[in-house]
This record gives C-alpha cells, structure tokens and sequence, in this order.
C-alpha cells in the first residue's frame, strides 16, 4: 500500500521488526494504519521521543486527509489537571449568559481522528471519563451528545515513571492492539536528526483555517461533517498533486471496509482462534477463569496457558483478532483471512489483555528478547499455541465439524481430545442438548 | 453510522426454539478430514492387524485352556494348551518384533484382558517356536508378572534370549535350542528338556532338570536345588555340579 510506504520512506523512520507472509514490516506503522483503517484503538508504548505521537498524526493525517495543524489542534495531552471541558466540551458561555444551555464540543471530539497523548498521565478517575467515548464514539456533556460515525483512537504511553498512573483495566481492555514505537537504531536516529521538516510536508495553513472555522461554527455537528469532508479531500488532494502519494477520501475509506467486511476467515483461522480462546479462558475446576481464583495443585491443564495467566480473556479480544486479521488480509490483497493473519495481529491484539502470573513473569523477565515484555510473552504465547494446533489441527476441525452436525441434531458423539477446547465443544453440545 | 465491531455474518437461517440464533460451529459444517496417508500409517496399520489376530488368539486359549480363570499345570493340560496356541499361531503371519509387541502388551494394555503367567508362557512359547527368524529377544524385565513355562519346546535352531526374570518351569521339554535367561529363573527349569541348552546368568529355583534326557543347563548364580535328573549335565559358575559329586535332589546347599 502506498501510504506505508510513502510513511515508512519519508515520514517515520524505522526498522522492520515483523515478518509477514516473508514480507518485513514495522509493527508501529502497520498496526497504525490498519487502526485508522478499521476504526480500531491503538495504544502505542515506547521511550520519550521515539515517534508514537508523531507516527499516529502522520497516519491521521494521511488516511483521514487532514492537515497536521487540525490534528495537533484535536490532541488530548494526558495530565492530571485534564478536565472533561477540555476533553468533550464545555459549555456555551455566551449562550448561557443569555439564559441558553448549549454545548461547545471540543476538535478531539468531533474530529474521526482522536489522539490522547500520555494516556498514562490521566489520573485512574479521570481515564472513566473517556470510556464511553472511546468505546462507542458518544460524547455526551450536560445533556446533549454528539456520535461519532466513523472515529478511530490512538493513545501514547509512556513506560512507567514518577509521572504515569496504571491505565485502568476497562480502558485498556477498550484498546484493541498495543505496540511499541522503538528506537530505530544510531543511523536510522541519526538521519531523523538531520531530516527537518519533516513536519511541514502534511501542513496547509489555508485548509487548516478553513476546518477550524468550520469546527467552530454553532451549526449542528451532522452538518459540519460533510463540510469537513469537503475541505479534507481538498487538501487530500493537494497532498496527492505534491508528494504523490493518494489520502483516502470517506468513499475510499468506506469501500475498503466493505471490501473488509466480505473477508471470511478459513476454517485454519476459526480453529486456531478457538484454540486460543479456549487456552485463555478455561478452568476444569471454576468453569471460567476468575481473576480471584486459583489454578487447583496438580490439574491436569497445567501445561496450557490458562495455567499461566490470572484472568479470562473478554470478549473484545476476539473482536480485536478478527477485526485486524480483516485488515491485514485486505492489505495483502487475500480473499480469505488464513492462520498467518491471524499469528500476526494476535500478539498485538493480547499482550495487554492478559495477566501473566508471578511466576511466569519472573521465570521468563531475563529471556532474551527484542521486544517489550508483555508484547515478548504474547508472541510467545502465539508461537507455544500454534505449535499445538499444527499437531492437532485435523483432529480439532474434525471435532467442531461433529459439533455443527450434532448442534443441527445428529446424534453422534462429540470427540474427545487433550486441550480445553474439546471440553468448551462438548459444553456447548450438552447445552443445546438440554435446550 | 457503521458499527466499529461489525459481527460476522452468518449464512445459516435463525434457528428456532434454541437461545443461540446460530450454530456456533456452522462453518465447519461440511468440513471433512482428508487423510493424506504417509508410509508409517501402513505401517502401523499393518502391525495393529497383527497384533489383533495374536490378541486373538491368546484370547481363544484363554476361552479353551482356563475357563474360569483357573489353569492347573499338568503335563496334559500344557500339551493341550500348547496344541490350541499352535492351531491359532499357524494362521498368523508375523515377526519377532510382535512377539516383543505382544509381551508388552500383555500388561500395558487394556486390550488384553487378563495375563495368567501359565497360557501366556505356552502362547509365547509357541509364537517362538513358530517365528520365522531363528534368533529372538524377549523383553520381560518391564512385567511385573514373572512368565511361566518360556522356551518350552523350543526347537533345534533356535535361539531365544529373554531380558529379565521367568517364571516356574523355564525351558521345560527344551528340543533342541538355546535359552539365554539374562535374570532368575524359578522352579522347574529344564524340566524334562530333551537336548538344547539352557543359560541363566542369575540364580535358578528348586527342581532343576526334574527328569531331564538331555541338554545343559548352565547356572551364572546359583543352584537352589536339583530335581531328578536323568540325563544331562547342569554347571554352576562354570562347575559341573550334574553329573558328578553326589548331590541328594532338592537339597539346599
């Protein structure tokens, strides 16, 4: 696609540091546009300086057609003096003076592209007060709302310092992939230093003007969008004519969902998937995994990784796999989501979703790695799951194929196998039996 | 306004009377396996064939030879059991590897009911005498069972080793061959062995060469006691302890 590698060239300057289908790729930039692409949350991690802020504005700007300057105008910076009037709206002074209650919304609400900036400097408290927001796209202040229709979100986060809060469980369950934006080497950082300007490139004053009038204005919020669109495909336009490289305009955005949406995933994909959740979410002895309860001594699930992990996998994570492993099937041109898909995104999609027991955290901190730690365990994990779903993926598509036809009524026996995902089959088949 | 998590679509009809609306593993609906069949499939295939028809056959002399589980050792009721093993052996085309098969399975298996150390020992027996190769090994040092009557019969030609311990009556009626025991053998050893030989590297039972016509029995430990021998000649460590320095029949010494 050549917005990757109009930003990979010029804008954002980085090693590869994943291999996809023999393809190499940087995982910030890649995991970044699917996220504009698909609509999707994005929590990108990594050492001051080292481009997450800026990787999220130039793939904003470039897959939403917006100029930098509107961009960095719609910025929410995480602090702990952050209020809701900065964040969602405030009210209509003026208005109020004459008696009237309205809204004043704010750029990052109303624009698709939202960037909060050191998520993690957000008090606990005041994070709930973008979970709405961020996980349906409503904003409501006093009593008005506005919906997003089409919005995606990129939050930065520093590791952790004197500075940063935890992000709350909720908030980053919201998140749908996490990456690290990383040092790209001396002589990759050395280059940065000598490339100024870069910033100005995806700048245009008079467009920039233009959509903050337009963003002002007191008309309703449905009608600023086709405004806005007029203007972004302007500059969208520009921007072609100048750097040769085509934004995407709102029909071009909605023709790649749909286009999207028709990708299926191969029964390799399904399967794995399922074999994974399984893994995440099992327990013979509770049912469920519970952040409360305890592995039982000498179970026989011990080598898997519900014996590894404190918590259940939620049902956001399987969303996240598929909505990625969509996105990455589109941009490789496939017409079917297959396992490579889907090993891909997984790590991205869980690393922060799962709680890594003590004592795996601690066997496992000095492994030698190039990863983040938890982006390290989750690829891991990735790896250490496939290796079983090679050895038994027949046997596994055989056992859901018997459970679709025992769930349309035949009566035959569902099929045995040693991994939780057998006995979540056979719960479901004795559910629709008692049904 | 676009749903930012789209649900995937489903091609099959809600269904009705049940909570969920759709099969959960509709699209493995017409999923079917096509085995793609390596050589070690044949294999393993072809061994399992085998090992049933042997299986079978030790079953059938359980059925024929201990009926109630009992099987008493008297020279009729050994020839008789002998003769149905030989009658099921004959049909059976196998190697030595399922011998050794056989012997495993015998306790680590489910498959095969019960393990009466009598008709095990004759079946073997047999399977032995039978094999085509001339050269066997058995492996009974795993069994917590000690196998009676290994090597009867055993022909001119062949050899067998057995690695660990046998039971009563080891090598008994011997025709010829050469019986390596590698553990103890217990009671009865060599009883009426009419030429052969017979090595056991550890200690030997009461009763040794009872009425033996023929053969050797070489002892690496020692001699409990000998029974009545007619013929033939028994070593301990190297020293001939039959025939020679007059040695009363089942006296400890």
């Amino acid at each position: 696609m050549d917005i990757y590698q109009f930003i990979s060239d010029h804008l954002y300057f980085n090693r590869p540091d994943i291999e996809i289908k023999g393809e190499p790729y940087n995982s910030a930039i890649l995991m970044s546009l699917l996220t504009g692409l698909i609509k999707g949350k994005e929590l990108i991690i990594g050492e001051p300086g080292l481009g997450k802020t800026t990787s999220a504005e130039f793939v904003c700007s470039l897959i939403y057609q917006f100029p930098l300057g509107v961009i960095w105008g719609s910025e929410v910076s995480g602090h702990p003096e952050q209020t809701e009037e900065k964040i969602i709206g405030r009210p209509d002074l003026g208005k109020l003076n004459r008696g009237e209650e309205d809204v004043v919304w704010t750029n990052f609400s109303q624009l698709p592209v939202k960037i909060v900036d050191e998520i993690n400097r957000l008090p606990e408290t005041k994070q709930s007060m973008i979970l709405d927001g961020v996980d349906r796209g409503n904003w409501e202040y006093l009593n008005e709302m506005i919906i997003n229709d089409e919005y995606c979100l990129f939050a930065t986060a520093n590791y952790q310092d004197g500075g940063t809060n935890t992000i709350i469980a909720p908030l980053v369950d919201r998140f749908d992939v996490i990456v690290e934006s990383r040092y790209p080497g001396a002589n990759l950082s050395f280059l940065i230093g000598k490339a100024q300007g870069k910033d100005k490139i995806l700048r245009h004053r008079k467009f920039e003007k233009d959509l903050y009038r337009i963003l002002k204005s007191k008309i309703a919020y449905e009608k600023k969008i086709p405004k806005l669109e007029e203007v972004c495909n302007a500059f969208g336009e520009y921007i072609d004519k100048t750097l040769g490289v085509k934004p995407l305009r709102r029909e071009d955005r909605d023709q790649i969902r749909m286009e999207m949406d028709e990708i299926e995933m191969d029964l390799d994909a399904s399967a794995f998937v399922r074999m994974f959740l399984a893994e995440l979410s099992f327990c013979d002895r509770y049912g469920q995994k519970r952040i409360v309860e305890n592995c039982e001594e000498g179970c026989h699930y011990t080598g898997y990784l519900c014996h590894q992990i404190k918590n259940c996998a939620s049902n956001r994570l399987p969303t996240s796999i598929k909505q990625f492993a969509k996105g990455l099937a589109w941009f490789f041109g496939d017409s079917e989501i297959d396992i490579e898909h889907v090993k891909a995104v997984m790590p991205f999609t869980l690393s922060h979703r799962i709680q890594w027991k003590d004592e795996v955290l601690t066997q496992k901190e000095r492994a030698k790695r190039d990863d983040p730690f938890q982006i390290f365990l989750a690829k891991e994990a990735v790896k250490t799951v496939s290796q079983r779903y090679r050895e038994q993926s027949d046997h596994l598509k055989d056992a859901l194929g018997l459970g679709s036809r025992i769930y349309q009524g035949e009566s035959l026996e569902p099929l045995d196998g040693d991994h939780p995902i057998y006995i979540e089959i056979k719960k479901d088949i004795r559910h629709r039996r008692i049904r | 306004m676009q749903n930012v998590s789209p649900k995937k679509k489903t091609s099959s009809p809600p269904r009705q009377g049940f909570g969920l609306l759709y099969n959960p593993f509709e699209e493995f609906k017409t999923f079917q396996v096509t085995k793609t069949e390596i050589p070690l499939d044949r294999i393993v295939q072809s061994t399992e064939q085998v090992m049933d028809q042997i299986r079978l056959g030790y079953e059938k002399l359980l059925e024929e030879e201990a009926k109630e589980l009992v099987w008493m050792v008297q020279y009729n009721t050994i020839i008789k059991a002998y003769e149905v093993a030989e009658k099921y052996i004959r049909e059976i085309d196998y190697s030595a590897e399922d011998i050794e098969d056989f012997c495993f399975a015998l306790e680590n298996t489910h498959r095969i009911p019960y393990l009466i150390p009598g008709p095990a020992g004759i079946y073997i027996s047999a399977l032995c005498n039978y094999a085509k190769e001339e050269e066997l090994v058995l492996k009974l040092s795993e069994l917590k069972t000690e196998i009676n009557l290994i090597g009867f019969r055993l022909p001119k030609g062949k050899r067998l080793k057995v690695e660990g311990d046998t039971g009563d009556f080891t090598g008994i009626g011997l025709e010829g061959g050469e019986l390596e025991v590698e553990g103890n053998a217990k009671n009865w050893t060599g009883a009426g062995m009419r030429s052969g030989r017979i090595l056991v590297k550890k200690n030997i039972g009461l009763h040794t060469g009872e009425w033996m016509m023929g053969g050797e029995i070489y002892v690496g430990g020692r001699v409990r006691g000998l029974g009545n021998i007619v013929e033939g000649k028994v070593y301990e460590r190297d020293k001939l302890v039959y025939p020679g320095k007059a040695r009363y029949p089942n006296l400890y010494y």
